[in-house]
């Protein structure tokens, strides 16, 4: 699968032979380390003046390079395609080198990056329960009814979430053997194939 | 009263929210995951509450008896209170 590059991002790219390879090998390194920590603007005004260059210059050649990475890691997309969909640019044998090089080290990383801007639904983290009779209501007095009271802790994007539920004891038996049977699916011959199939 | 920014105790208007209704219960805790023999009784209070907009949104909340004892001396106080009014 062949990457298609804007042509603005091509010409975000374009600055790129115009600077050593040592300095795309440096973009390259602030690009990944942009990625697992955020932007620090302040790079790019020091990279600027030492380029003599401006820093809209310097910005758009690291973002591009972010960008291109960044996709490339997305679709994992093979070497091969790598080297023809940046072959459109034109540059250097030695420069495709560098960006196909740079690719192939920080893929895995970028893709562990990327898999966490997946939406984070809320998990489990614990559970407590509790045994509860309960003995009157405004409605109705001399009552011996059982219940169970459950506080169910979940995650959510790194926040603790509390839900308290109420239920009735032969409700909870369903509940477990509801999700007694879920678990069983796993054995089934369907979910097996699956799950081989994915390892 | 000019300026002043005391709520106006009138149910039909400024009062922002409106009790609606006030249910209880009363049970007593017989085991839990942290404590397998419990003779814990206590009060649970549901309370439905509508906004200016007529929405009601249900709070519910649990006393010990000692917190209930408490609870109940406050609206003893305020029932009192009223007499004298």
């Amino acid at each position: 699968m062949l990457l298609d590059l804007s042509e603005e991002h091509k010409e975000h790219l374009a600055f790129l032979p115009q600077v050593d390879s040592s300095v795309v090998a440096e973009f390259g390194r602030i690009a990944v380390e942009f990625l697992r920590r955020g932007s620090n603007p302040k790079i790019y005004d020091g990279a600027a003046r030492k380029l003599n260059v401006s820093r809209d210059t310097v910005q758009h050649g690291v973002e591009g390079l972010t960008y291109l990475l960044t996709e490339s890691s997305k679709l994992m997309i093979s070497e091969l395609d790598f080297q023809d969909s940046i072959f459109v640019l034109g540059f250097s044998e030695e420069l495709n080198k560098l960006l196909l090089q740079l690719y192939l080290d920080n893929r895995k990383e970028i893709r562990t990056i990327l898999s966490e801007l997946a939406p984070d639904f809320p998990s489990y983290h614990s559970l407590e329960w509790r045994l509860d009779v309960q003995l009157a209501s405004r409605s109705l007095r001399q009552q011996i009814k059982p219940s169970v009271t459950i506080k169910l802790h979940l995650n959510q994007n790194g926040d603790r979430n509390t839900q308290v539920l109420q239920t009735d004891p032969a409700t909870l038996l369903h509940l477990v053997q509801q999700l007694e049977q879920a678990l069983e699916e796993m054995k089934t011959n369907h979910c097996r194939r699956v799950v081989r199939n994915i390892k | 009263m000019e300026g002043s920014s005391e709520p106006l105790l009138d149910a039909k208007t400024k009062v922002t929210n409106q009790l609606v209704d006030f249910q209880w219960k009363l049970g007593m805790a017989v085991s839990s995951d942290s404590c397998r023999s419990l003779k814990y009784p206590y009060v649970a209070v549901m309370l439905k509450v509508a906004d200016q907009s007529g929405q009601v949104k249900s709070k519910s909340f649990e006393m010990t008896i000692p917190q209930f004892q408490n609870f109940y001396r406050q609206f003893k106080e305020i029932a009192a209170i009223i007499e004298t009014v």
